[in-house]
Protein backbone atom coordinates (compact mmCIF):
# COMPACT_ATOMS: atom_id res chain seq x y z
CA UNK A 1 0.00 0.00 0.00
CA UNK A 2 2.73 2.43 0.95
CA UNK A 3 4.60 1.51 -2.26
CA UNK A 4 1.55 2.29 -4.37
CA UNK A 5 1.05 5.51 -2.49
CA UNK A 6 4.66 6.39 -3.19
CA UNK A 7 4.27 5.68 -6.92
CA UNK A 8 1.21 7.90 -7.11
CA UNK A 9 3.03 10.60 -5.25
CA UNK A 10 5.86 10.33 -7.75
CA UNK A 11 3.41 10.76 -10.58
CA UNK A 12 1.87 13.70 -8.80
CA UNK A 13 5.31 15.18 -8.49
CA UNK A 14 5.83 14.74 -12.20
CA UNK A 15 2.58 16.56 -12.77
CA UNK A 16 3.92 19.58 -10.97
CA UNK A 17 4.27 22.67 -13.16
CA UNK A 18 7.47 23.61 -14.88
CA UNK A 19 10.25 25.09 -12.76
CA UNK A 20 9.63 28.46 -14.31
CA UNK A 21 6.18 28.71 -12.86
CA UNK A 22 7.42 27.47 -9.51
CA UNK A 23 9.95 30.25 -9.51
CA UNK A 24 7.18 32.76 -10.10
CA UNK A 25 5.63 31.92 -6.73
CA UNK A 26 6.17 34.85 -4.38
CA UNK A 27 4.12 33.67 -1.41
CA UNK A 28 6.38 31.95 1.14
CA UNK A 29 3.71 29.56 2.43
CA UNK A 30 2.88 28.47 -1.07
CA UNK A 31 6.57 28.00 -1.81
CA UNK A 32 6.82 25.76 1.25
CA UNK A 33 3.78 23.82 0.08
CA UNK A 34 5.47 23.39 -3.29
CA UNK A 35 8.63 22.15 -1.58
CA UNK A 36 6.58 19.76 0.57
CA UNK A 37 4.98 18.49 -2.62
CA UNK A 38 8.39 18.03 -4.16
CA UNK A 39 9.39 16.07 -1.05
CA UNK A 40 6.22 13.96 -1.17
CA UNK A 41 5.13 15.25 2.26
CA UNK A 42 1.45 15.30 1.43
CA UNK A 43 0.05 16.07 4.84
CA UNK A 44 2.23 19.14 4.90
CA UNK A 45 1.20 19.99 1.33
CA UNK A 46 -2.43 19.98 2.40
CA UNK A 47 -1.90 22.11 5.48
CA UNK A 48 0.47 24.57 3.79
CA UNK A 49 -1.65 24.91 0.64
CA UNK A 50 -4.77 25.56 2.75
CA UNK A 51 -2.81 28.06 4.82
CA UNK A 52 -1.58 29.78 1.66
CA UNK A 53 -5.13 30.10 0.35
CA UNK A 54 -6.00 32.05 3.49
CA UNK A 55 -3.29 34.52 2.61
CA UNK A 56 -3.14 37.19 -0.07
CA UNK A 57 -2.24 35.47 -3.36
CA UNK A 58 -2.10 36.41 -6.97
CA UNK A 59 -4.41 34.60 -9.37
CA UNK A 60 -1.76 32.18 -10.66
CA UNK A 61 -0.63 31.51 -7.09
CA UNK A 62 -4.17 30.77 -5.99
CA UNK A 63 -4.63 28.45 -8.98
CA UNK A 64 -1.34 26.75 -8.13
CA UNK A 65 -2.43 26.30 -4.52
CA UNK A 66 -5.66 24.62 -5.58
CA UNK A 67 -3.74 22.57 -8.10
CA UNK A 68 -1.41 21.29 -5.37
CA UNK A 69 -4.49 20.38 -3.35
CA UNK A 70 -5.99 18.61 -6.34
CA UNK A 71 -2.88 16.58 -7.02
CA UNK A 72 -2.50 15.70 -3.35
CA UNK A 73 -6.16 14.72 -2.89
CA UNK A 74 -5.86 12.67 -6.05
CA UNK A 75 -2.79 10.93 -4.70
CA UNK A 76 -4.63 10.31 -1.45
CA UNK A 77 -7.66 8.84 -3.31
CA UNK A 78 -9.91 11.71 -2.20
CA UNK A 79 -11.34 12.07 -5.69
CA UNK A 80 -14.29 14.30 -4.82
CA UNK A 81 -12.04 16.73 -3.01
CA UNK A 82 -9.59 16.56 -5.90
CA UNK A 83 -12.41 17.41 -8.31
CA UNK A 84 -13.47 20.35 -6.16
CA UNK A 85 -9.90 21.62 -6.03
CA UNK A 86 -9.50 21.32 -9.81
CA UNK A 87 -12.81 23.13 -10.34
CA UNK A 88 -11.35 26.06 -8.47
CA UNK A 89 -8.25 25.81 -10.65
CA UNK A 90 -10.19 26.03 -13.94
CA UNK A 91 -12.48 28.72 -12.63
CA UNK A 92 -9.43 30.84 -11.83
CA UNK A 93 -7.53 29.87 -14.96
CA UNK A 94 -9.82 28.39 -17.63
CA UNK A 95 -6.89 27.84 -19.94
CA UNK A 96 -5.16 25.49 -17.48
CA UNK A 97 -4.35 22.20 -19.16
CA UNK A 98 -2.76 19.06 -17.72
CA UNK A 99 -0.36 16.91 -19.68
CA UNK A 100 -1.78 13.35 -19.63
CA UNK A 101 1.74 12.02 -20.09
CA UNK A 102 2.98 13.65 -16.91
CA UNK A 103 -0.07 13.48 -14.66
CA UNK A 104 -1.44 10.48 -12.84
CA UNK A 105 -4.59 9.04 -14.40
CA UNK A 106 -6.49 9.75 -11.18
CA UNK A 107 -5.50 13.39 -11.13
CA UNK A 108 -6.15 13.72 -14.85
CA UNK A 109 -9.57 12.10 -14.58
CA UNK A 110 -10.40 14.29 -11.60
CA UNK A 111 -9.35 17.34 -13.64
CA UNK A 112 -11.44 16.11 -16.54
CA UNK A 113 -14.48 15.59 -14.28
CA UNK A 114 -13.94 19.07 -12.85
CA UNK A 115 -13.88 20.57 -16.33
CA UNK A 116 -17.20 18.95 -17.20
CA UNK A 117 -18.83 20.23 -14.03
CA UNK A 118 -18.31 23.92 -14.82
CA UNK A 119 -19.28 25.89 -17.91
CA UNK A 120 -16.16 27.22 -19.53
CA UNK A 121 -15.12 28.60 -22.86
CA UNK A 122 -11.45 27.82 -23.21
CA UNK A 123 -8.65 27.43 -25.66
CA UNK A 124 -10.00 30.08 -27.98
CA UNK A 125 -7.69 30.21 -30.99
CA UNK A 126 -7.72 32.08 -34.27
CA UNK A 127 -4.84 31.62 -36.65
CA UNK A 128 -3.09 34.32 -38.62
CA UNK A 129 -4.53 34.01 -42.08
CA UNK A 130 -4.92 35.91 -45.29
CA UNK A 131 -7.58 35.33 -47.91
CA UNK A 132 -9.63 37.08 -50.57
CA UNK A 133 -12.99 38.34 -49.33
CA UNK A 134 -15.77 35.99 -50.35
CA UNK A 135 -13.32 33.25 -51.33
CA UNK A 136 -11.83 32.20 -48.01
CA UNK A 137 -12.45 31.96 -44.30
CA UNK A 138 -10.63 32.37 -41.03
CA UNK A 139 -10.74 29.30 -38.78
CA UNK A 140 -11.80 29.89 -35.17
CA UNK A 141 -11.47 27.13 -32.58
CA UNK A 142 -12.53 26.92 -28.97
CA UNK A 143 -13.83 24.45 -26.45
CA UNK A 144 -17.07 24.57 -24.51
CA UNK A 145 -17.04 22.30 -21.48
CA UNK A 146 -20.80 21.88 -21.22
CA UNK A 147 -23.66 21.95 -23.76
CA UNK A 148 -24.56 25.63 -24.00
CA UNK A 149 -25.86 28.39 -26.22
CA UNK A 150 -22.73 29.94 -27.65
CA UNK A 151 -22.59 33.34 -29.33
CA UNK A 152 -19.43 34.24 -31.19
CA UNK A 153 -18.83 37.76 -32.44
CA UNK A 154 -16.21 40.39 -33.04
CA UNK A 155 -16.50 43.74 -31.35
CA UNK A 156 -14.55 46.81 -32.36
CA UNK A 157 -14.74 50.51 -32.98
CA UNK A 158 -16.34 49.80 -36.36
CA UNK A 159 -19.19 47.90 -34.72
CA UNK A 160 -20.17 44.48 -33.49
CA UNK A 161 -20.49 41.67 -36.01
CA UNK A 162 -22.03 38.29 -35.27
CA UNK A 163 -20.03 35.30 -36.42
CA UNK A 164 -22.09 32.41 -35.10
CA UNK A 165 -24.84 31.63 -32.65
CA UNK A 166 -25.67 28.05 -31.81
CA UNK A 167 -25.75 25.25 -29.29
CA UNK A 168 -22.33 23.73 -28.90
CA UNK A 169 -20.47 21.29 -26.67
CA UNK A 170 -16.86 20.21 -26.71
CA UNK A 171 -14.47 21.27 -29.42
CA UNK A 172 -15.97 23.87 -31.75
CA UNK A 173 -14.52 24.78 -35.15
CA UNK A 174 -15.97 27.80 -36.91
CA UNK A 175 -15.11 29.31 -40.27
CA UNK A 176 -15.46 33.09 -40.43
CA UNK A 177 -15.66 34.66 -43.89
CA UNK A 178 -15.26 38.16 -42.38
CA UNK A 179 -18.15 39.46 -44.52
CA UNK A 180 -21.21 41.50 -43.73
CA UNK A 181 -24.67 40.29 -44.76
CA UNK A 182 -24.52 42.51 -47.86
CA UNK A 183 -21.31 40.88 -49.00
CA UNK A 184 -19.00 43.71 -48.05
CA UNK A 185 -15.94 42.78 -46.01
CA UNK A 186 -15.91 43.59 -42.32
CA UNK A 187 -14.20 46.98 -42.01
CA UNK A 188 -10.51 46.93 -41.23
CA UNK A 189 -9.52 47.63 -37.65
CA UNK A 190 -8.81 46.15 -34.28
CA UNK A 191 -11.46 43.89 -32.87
CA UNK A 192 -11.96 41.57 -29.95
CA UNK A 193 -13.17 38.11 -30.78
CA UNK A 194 -15.62 37.25 -28.02
CA UNK A 195 -17.15 33.84 -27.39
CA UNK A 196 -19.94 33.82 -24.84
CA UNK A 197 -21.50 30.59 -23.60
CA UNK A 198 -24.66 30.56 -21.51
CA UNK A 199 -26.39 27.67 -19.81
CA UNK A 200 -29.16 28.74 -17.52
CA UNK A 201 -27.69 31.04 -14.90
CA UNK A 202 -24.14 29.99 -15.74
CA UNK A 203 -22.14 31.91 -18.25
CA UNK A 204 -18.59 31.93 -19.45
CA UNK A 205 -16.74 33.87 -22.05
CA UNK A 206 -13.38 34.01 -23.69
CA UNK A 207 -11.89 36.72 -25.83
CA UNK A 208 -9.01 37.23 -28.20
CA UNK A 209 -7.88 40.55 -29.64
CA UNK A 210 -7.41 40.44 -33.39
CA UNK A 211 -6.48 42.85 -36.12
CA UNK A 212 -8.19 42.80 -39.48
CA UNK A 213 -6.53 44.65 -42.32
CA UNK A 214 -7.53 45.14 -45.93
CA UNK A 215 -5.27 45.04 -48.94
CA UNK A 216 -5.38 47.72 -51.62
CA UNK A 217 -8.33 47.66 -53.96
CA UNK A 218 -7.82 48.71 -57.57
CA UNK A 219 -11.20 50.26 -58.30
CA UNK A 220 -12.07 51.59 -61.73
CA UNK A 221 -12.55 55.39 -61.86
CA UNK A 222 -15.89 56.75 -63.05
CA UNK A 223 -16.07 58.18 -66.54
CA UNK A 224 -16.83 61.77 -67.43
CA UNK A 225 -16.50 61.15 -71.15
CA UNK A 226 -16.15 58.26 -73.53
CA UNK A 227 -12.80 58.05 -75.31
CA UNK A 228 -13.18 59.17 -78.89
CA UNK A 229 -16.59 60.73 -78.34
CA UNK A 230 -17.04 64.44 -77.67
CA UNK A 231 -20.15 66.37 -76.75
CA UNK A 232 -21.48 68.45 -79.63
CA UNK A 233 -22.83 72.00 -79.28
CA UNK A 234 -26.56 71.88 -78.59
CA UNK A 235 -27.30 75.11 -80.41
CA UNK A 236 -26.35 76.15 -83.90
CA UNK A 237 -26.48 79.46 -85.68
CA UNK A 238 -28.58 79.05 -88.82
CA UNK A 239 -27.30 80.60 -92.04
CA UNK A 240 -28.46 84.12 -92.83
CA UNK A 241 -31.55 84.26 -95.04
CA UNK A 242 -34.21 86.59 -96.34
CA UNK A 243 -36.79 84.74 -94.31
CA UNK A 244 -37.39 87.55 -91.75
CA UNK A 245 -38.03 90.11 -94.48
CA UNK A 246 -40.14 87.62 -96.38
CA UNK A 247 -42.26 86.93 -93.34
CA UNK A 248 -42.63 90.65 -92.64
CA UNK A 249 -43.78 91.08 -96.25
CA UNK A 250 -46.18 88.19 -95.91
CA UNK A 251 -47.82 89.46 -92.73
CA UNK A 252 -47.90 93.09 -93.89
CA UNK A 253 -49.19 92.06 -97.28
CA UNK A 254 -51.91 90.00 -95.67
CA UNK A 255 -53.05 92.94 -93.60
CA UNK A 256 -52.91 95.29 -96.61
CA UNK A 257 -54.78 92.94 -98.90
CA UNK A 258 -57.36 92.32 -96.20
CA UNK A 259 -57.80 96.04 -95.69
CA UNK A 260 -58.18 96.80 -99.36
CA UNK A 261 -60.46 93.84 -99.88
CA UNK A 262 -62.75 94.66 -97.00
CA UNK A 263 -63.01 98.38 -97.60
CA UNK A 264 -66.57 99.44 -98.26
CA UNK A 265 -67.09 100.75 -101.75
CA UNK A 266 -69.66 103.16 -100.51
CA UNK A 267 -67.19 104.71 -98.07
CA UNK A 268 -64.45 105.13 -100.65
CA UNK A 269 -60.79 104.33 -100.30
CA UNK A 270 -59.79 104.60 -96.73
CA UNK A 271 -56.76 106.14 -95.14
CA UNK A 272 -53.59 104.08 -95.59
CA UNK A 273 -51.37 106.05 -93.25
CA UNK A 274 -52.12 103.69 -90.36
CA UNK A 275 -51.05 100.57 -92.19
CA UNK A 276 -48.17 102.47 -93.70
CA UNK A 277 -46.86 103.21 -90.22
CA UNK A 278 -47.22 99.73 -88.82
CA UNK A 279 -46.47 97.84 -92.03
CA UNK A 280 -43.42 100.02 -92.63
CA UNK A 281 -42.20 99.26 -89.13
CA UNK A 282 -42.70 95.54 -89.74
CA UNK A 283 -40.80 95.66 -93.03
CA UNK A 284 -37.93 97.64 -91.54
CA UNK A 285 -37.77 95.21 -88.66
CA UNK A 286 -37.77 92.29 -91.10
CA UNK A 287 -34.98 93.90 -93.09
CA UNK A 288 -32.90 94.54 -89.99
CA UNK A 289 -33.45 90.98 -88.81
CA UNK A 290 -32.37 89.74 -92.22
CA UNK A 291 -29.08 91.62 -91.88
CA UNK A 292 -28.54 90.55 -88.28
CA UNK A 293 -26.76 87.40 -87.34
CA UNK A 294 -29.50 84.85 -86.67
CA UNK A 295 -30.07 83.74 -83.13
CA UNK A 296 -28.71 80.33 -82.21
CA UNK A 297 -31.36 77.66 -82.31
CA UNK A 298 -31.43 74.19 -80.74
CA UNK A 299 -29.66 71.57 -82.83
CA UNK A 300 -32.00 68.60 -82.46
CA UNK A 301 -29.55 66.02 -83.82
CA UNK A 302 -26.76 67.20 -81.54
CA UNK A 303 -29.09 67.26 -78.52
CA UNK A 304 -30.11 63.70 -79.30
CA UNK A 305 -26.49 62.65 -79.79
CA UNK A 306 -25.45 64.27 -76.49
CA UNK A 307 -28.35 62.60 -74.70
CA UNK A 308 -27.28 59.22 -76.07
CA UNK A 309 -23.69 59.95 -75.04
CA UNK A 310 -24.77 60.95 -71.54
CA UNK A 311 -26.96 57.86 -71.24
CA UNK A 312 -24.06 55.72 -72.38
CA UNK A 313 -21.73 57.30 -69.80
CA UNK A 314 -24.34 56.89 -67.06
CA UNK A 315 -24.82 53.24 -68.04
CA UNK A 316 -21.07 52.63 -68.12
CA UNK A 317 -20.65 54.33 -64.72
CA UNK A 318 -23.39 52.12 -63.29
CA UNK A 319 -21.48 49.09 -64.56
CA UNK A 320 -18.28 50.49 -63.08
CA UNK A 321 -20.01 51.08 -59.75
CA UNK A 322 -21.19 47.46 -59.71
CA UNK A 323 -17.74 46.28 -60.69
CA UNK A 324 -16.17 48.38 -57.94
CA UNK A 325 -18.56 46.93 -55.38
CA UNK A 326 -17.41 43.44 -56.36
CA UNK A 327 -13.78 44.54 -56.29
CA UNK A 328 -14.19 46.02 -52.83
CA UNK A 329 -15.83 42.83 -51.67
CA UNK A 330 -12.96 40.79 -53.05
CA UNK A 331 -10.33 42.67 -51.10
CA UNK A 332 -7.41 40.77 -49.59
CA UNK A 333 -8.20 40.31 -45.90
CA UNK A 334 -5.42 39.69 -43.41
CA UNK A 335 -6.35 38.56 -39.94
CA UNK A 336 -3.87 38.32 -37.12
CA UNK A 337 -4.38 37.58 -33.41
CA UNK A 338 -2.94 40.17 -31.07
CA UNK A 339 -1.40 39.45 -27.67
CA UNK A 340 -3.89 39.54 -24.84
CA UNK A 341 -3.54 42.40 -22.40
CA UNK A 342 -1.64 41.50 -19.20
CA UNK A 343 -3.70 39.83 -16.45
CA UNK A 344 -4.65 41.79 -13.33
CA UNK A 345 -2.96 41.71 -9.93
CA UNK A 346 -3.78 39.55 -6.91
CA UNK A 347 -7.36 38.41 -6.38
CA UNK B 1 -36.19 110.20 -58.59
CA UNK B 2 -32.74 109.63 -57.13
CA UNK B 3 -29.82 108.41 -59.23
CA UNK B 4 -29.85 105.11 -57.35
CA UNK B 5 -33.51 104.54 -58.13
CA UNK B 6 -32.89 105.43 -61.75
CA UNK B 7 -30.00 102.95 -61.85
CA UNK B 8 -32.14 100.19 -60.38
CA UNK B 9 -34.87 100.93 -62.91
CA UNK B 10 -32.35 100.78 -65.79
CA UNK B 11 -30.99 97.48 -64.50
CA UNK B 12 -34.51 96.07 -64.23
CA UNK B 13 -35.20 97.16 -67.80
CA UNK B 14 -31.94 95.68 -69.05
CA UNK B 15 -32.59 92.22 -67.64
CA UNK B 16 -34.50 89.93 -70.02
CA UNK B 17 -37.84 88.47 -68.93
CA UNK B 18 -38.58 84.77 -68.63
CA UNK B 19 -40.22 83.57 -71.88
CA UNK B 20 -42.65 80.96 -70.49
CA UNK B 21 -44.63 83.52 -68.58
CA UNK B 22 -44.41 87.19 -69.27
CA UNK B 23 -46.31 90.32 -68.53
CA UNK B 24 -45.95 93.43 -70.68
CA UNK B 25 -47.36 96.88 -70.20
CA UNK B 26 -46.72 100.20 -71.84
CA UNK B 27 -48.12 103.43 -73.32
CA UNK B 28 -49.07 103.89 -76.93
CA UNK B 29 -49.60 106.73 -79.37
CA UNK B 30 -52.43 106.23 -81.84
CA UNK B 31 -53.39 107.41 -85.31
CA UNK B 32 -56.95 106.80 -86.41
CA UNK B 33 -59.31 107.17 -89.28
CA UNK B 34 -63.08 106.79 -89.07
CA UNK B 35 -65.69 106.67 -91.83
CA UNK B 36 -69.39 106.18 -91.51
CA UNK B 37 -72.42 105.89 -93.79
CA UNK B 38 -70.94 107.62 -96.85
CA UNK B 39 -67.62 108.62 -98.34
CA UNK B 40 -68.15 112.20 -97.30
CA UNK B 41 -68.40 111.51 -93.58
CA UNK B 42 -64.85 110.85 -92.53
CA UNK B 43 -62.70 111.74 -89.59
CA UNK B 44 -59.02 111.55 -88.75
CA UNK B 45 -57.28 112.01 -85.51
CA UNK B 46 -54.75 110.93 -82.94
CA UNK B 47 -54.83 109.71 -79.41
CA UNK B 48 -53.08 108.01 -76.58
CA UNK B 49 -53.59 104.77 -74.81
CA UNK B 50 -51.99 101.84 -73.20
CA UNK B 51 -51.62 98.15 -73.81
CA UNK B 52 -51.05 95.27 -71.47
CA UNK B 53 -50.53 91.62 -72.21
CA UNK B 54 -49.72 88.56 -70.18
CA UNK B 55 -48.61 85.15 -71.35
CA UNK B 56 -48.69 81.97 -69.34
CA UNK B 57 -47.50 78.97 -71.30
CA UNK B 58 -50.04 78.66 -74.16
CA UNK B 59 -52.43 81.27 -72.87
CA UNK B 60 -52.23 84.92 -73.87
CA UNK B 61 -54.37 87.71 -72.48
CA UNK B 62 -54.17 91.12 -74.10
CA UNK B 63 -55.99 94.41 -73.59
CA UNK B 64 -55.73 97.90 -75.04
CA UNK B 65 -57.37 101.16 -74.10
CA UNK B 66 -57.18 104.07 -76.52
CA UNK B 67 -58.65 107.50 -76.33
CA UNK B 68 -58.92 109.09 -79.75
CA UNK B 69 -59.72 112.61 -80.73
CA UNK B 70 -61.22 112.53 -84.20
CA UNK B 71 -61.80 115.62 -86.27
CA UNK B 72 -63.46 115.95 -89.68
CA UNK B 73 -60.98 115.09 -92.38
CA UNK B 74 -60.25 117.39 -95.28
CA UNK B 75 -63.22 117.46 -97.60
CA UNK B 76 -65.47 115.81 -95.03
CA UNK B 77 -69.09 116.80 -94.73
CA UNK B 78 -68.88 116.54 -90.94
CA UNK B 79 -68.97 119.77 -89.03
CA UNK B 80 -67.65 118.71 -85.62
CA UNK B 81 -65.29 116.15 -84.25
CA UNK B 82 -65.74 113.77 -81.39
CA UNK B 83 -63.72 111.69 -79.02
CA UNK B 84 -63.82 107.95 -78.83
CA UNK B 85 -62.66 105.67 -76.07
CA UNK B 86 -61.97 102.21 -77.35
CA UNK B 87 -61.36 99.15 -75.23
CA UNK B 88 -60.22 95.87 -76.77
CA UNK B 89 -59.54 92.61 -75.02
CA UNK B 90 -58.42 89.22 -76.28
CA UNK B 91 -57.85 85.86 -74.72
CA UNK B 92 -55.84 83.60 -77.03
CA UNK B 93 -54.81 79.99 -76.76
CA UNK B 94 -51.95 78.56 -78.81
CA UNK B 95 -53.06 75.64 -80.92
CA UNK B 96 -49.82 75.44 -82.89
CA UNK B 97 -46.32 76.90 -82.58
CA UNK B 98 -47.36 79.78 -84.85
CA UNK B 99 -51.11 80.04 -84.39
CA UNK B 100 -53.72 80.54 -81.74
CA UNK B 101 -57.47 80.90 -81.51
CA UNK B 102 -58.88 83.84 -79.65
CA UNK B 103 -61.97 85.28 -78.09
CA UNK B 104 -62.49 88.87 -77.01
CA UNK B 105 -64.58 91.96 -76.81
CA UNK B 106 -64.55 95.40 -78.33
CA UNK B 107 -66.20 98.45 -76.86
CA UNK B 108 -66.00 101.92 -78.37
CA UNK B 109 -67.81 104.80 -76.74
CA UNK B 110 -68.09 108.17 -78.42
CA UNK B 111 -68.56 111.59 -76.95
CA UNK B 112 -70.80 113.39 -77.78
CA UNK B 113 -72.81 110.23 -77.78
CA UNK B 114 -74.62 110.57 -81.10
CA UNK B 115 -71.91 112.29 -83.16
CA UNK B 116 -70.71 108.82 -84.10
CA UNK B 117 -71.76 105.27 -83.33
CA UNK B 118 -70.80 103.68 -80.07
CA UNK B 119 -70.16 99.99 -80.63
CA UNK B 120 -69.93 96.89 -78.50
CA UNK B 121 -69.29 93.37 -79.76
CA UNK B 122 -67.83 90.01 -78.98
CA UNK B 123 -64.97 89.00 -81.22
CA UNK B 124 -63.98 85.48 -82.26
CA UNK B 125 -61.01 84.70 -84.45
CA UNK B 126 -57.50 83.48 -84.84
CA UNK B 127 -54.02 84.91 -84.99
CA UNK B 128 -50.76 83.85 -86.50
CA UNK B 129 -47.47 84.95 -85.01
CA UNK B 130 -43.92 84.39 -86.05
CA UNK B 131 -40.58 85.31 -84.55
CA UNK B 132 -38.74 86.83 -87.47
CA UNK B 133 -35.62 87.43 -85.43
CA UNK B 134 -34.28 87.50 -81.90
CA UNK B 135 -36.95 89.32 -79.88
CA UNK B 136 -38.94 90.40 -82.95
CA UNK B 137 -42.38 88.97 -83.55
CA UNK B 138 -44.99 89.79 -86.18
CA UNK B 139 -48.65 89.00 -85.68
CA UNK B 140 -51.56 88.86 -88.06
CA UNK B 141 -55.05 88.35 -86.78
CA UNK B 142 -58.56 88.19 -88.13
CA UNK B 143 -61.66 88.44 -85.99
CA UNK B 144 -65.32 88.15 -86.68
CA UNK B 145 -67.40 90.55 -84.58
CA UNK B 146 -70.42 88.71 -83.32
CA UNK B 147 -73.72 90.61 -83.15
CA UNK B 148 -72.42 94.10 -82.59
CA UNK B 149 -74.63 96.61 -80.80
CA UNK B 150 -74.76 100.24 -81.88
CA UNK B 151 -75.86 103.27 -79.94
CA UNK B 152 -77.92 104.34 -82.93
CA UNK B 153 -79.48 100.92 -83.41
CA UNK B 154 -79.25 98.70 -86.41
CA UNK B 155 -77.48 95.46 -87.07
CA UNK B 156 -74.32 94.37 -88.78
CA UNK B 157 -74.38 90.76 -89.99
CA UNK B 158 -70.91 91.05 -91.54
CA UNK B 159 -68.41 92.66 -89.25
CA UNK B 160 -64.73 91.94 -89.49
CA UNK B 161 -61.64 93.12 -87.75
CA UNK B 162 -58.11 92.61 -89.14
CA UNK B 163 -54.90 93.33 -87.32
CA UNK B 164 -51.18 93.48 -87.87
CA UNK B 165 -48.85 93.60 -84.90
CA UNK B 166 -45.16 93.96 -84.30
CA UNK B 167 -43.18 93.57 -81.13
CA UNK B 168 -39.43 94.21 -81.02
CA UNK B 169 -37.17 93.87 -78.01
CA UNK B 170 -35.20 97.10 -77.93
CA UNK B 171 -33.06 96.44 -74.87
CA UNK B 172 -33.48 93.99 -72.02
CA UNK B 173 -37.06 94.34 -70.82
CA UNK B 174 -37.83 97.30 -73.03
CA UNK B 175 -40.01 96.54 -76.03
CA UNK B 176 -41.19 98.51 -79.01
CA UNK B 177 -44.74 97.75 -80.11
CA UNK B 178 -46.80 98.64 -83.14
CA UNK B 179 -50.31 97.49 -83.99
CA UNK B 180 -52.66 98.15 -86.86
CA UNK B 181 -56.39 97.50 -86.79
CA UNK B 182 -58.84 97.64 -89.62
CA UNK B 183 -62.47 97.30 -88.69
CA UNK B 184 -65.39 97.01 -91.09
CA UNK B 185 -68.94 96.97 -89.74
CA UNK B 186 -71.61 96.42 -92.40
CA UNK B 187 -74.23 98.19 -90.39
CA UNK B 188 -77.81 98.29 -91.66
CA UNK B 189 -80.48 100.47 -90.15
CA UNK B 190 -84.19 100.74 -90.62
CA UNK B 191 -85.08 104.34 -89.77
CA UNK B 192 -88.81 104.81 -89.32
CA UNK B 193 -89.57 101.32 -90.59
CA UNK B 194 -89.11 102.39 -94.20
CA UNK B 195 -86.76 99.60 -95.03
CA UNK B 196 -83.15 98.79 -94.31
CA UNK B 197 -80.45 101.05 -95.57
CA UNK B 198 -76.71 100.56 -95.46
CA UNK B 199 -74.79 102.58 -92.87
CA UNK B 200 -71.35 101.01 -92.90
CA UNK B 201 -68.65 101.95 -90.44
CA UNK B 202 -64.94 101.62 -91.18
CA UNK B 203 -62.18 102.35 -88.74
CA UNK B 204 -58.41 102.07 -89.01
CA UNK B 205 -56.18 102.58 -86.04
CA UNK B 206 -52.40 102.42 -85.74
CA UNK B 207 -50.86 102.29 -82.31
CA UNK B 208 -47.15 102.69 -81.73
CA UNK B 209 -45.58 102.51 -78.31
CA UNK B 210 -43.12 101.00 -75.93
CA UNK B 211 -43.58 98.41 -73.26
CA UNK B 212 -41.82 96.89 -70.35
CA UNK B 213 -41.92 93.17 -69.90
CA UNK B 214 -41.69 91.35 -66.57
Amino acid sequence: MSRRFGALALLAGLAAPAPGSAQAIQNATLRRAQQANDNLEYRQVLSLARAALRERLTGPERARAYELLGFTYGAMDSILKAVDAFKQVVLIDPERQLDPNRVSPKAYSAFDVALRQVLLVRQLRIDSTSFVGGQGTAPIRFMVTQPARVVTRVIGAEGSFLIDSGAWNGQVNLLWPARLPNGDPVPAGSYTLVVEARLGQNASSASQPIRLSHGNVDTVPHLTSLPGYQYLPETEVPPQSWRPLGLAFLYTGGALIGTVGLESSSLGAGSKREIAVVGGAALVTGFVMTLRRPAPRPAAANILYNRLLRDQIVRRNQEIAKENVVRRQQVQLTLAPLPKPAAGGPR
Amino acid sequence: MTRAAAGVALLALAAPAAPAQRFTIGPQFALASYREVAAGLRYQGTGFGGAASGRFRKLLAEATVTRLTLDPAEGSSATAGFTATEVNAWLAYDVAPYASVELGVIRRATDPEFDAQSVGAVRVGARSFYEIGPGATVVFRANYLVAPKFSGGGRAPLSLDLGLGLEVRLAGRLLGTAAYTFERLNRKTNPGGTGEIDAPIQTTVARVGVGVSF
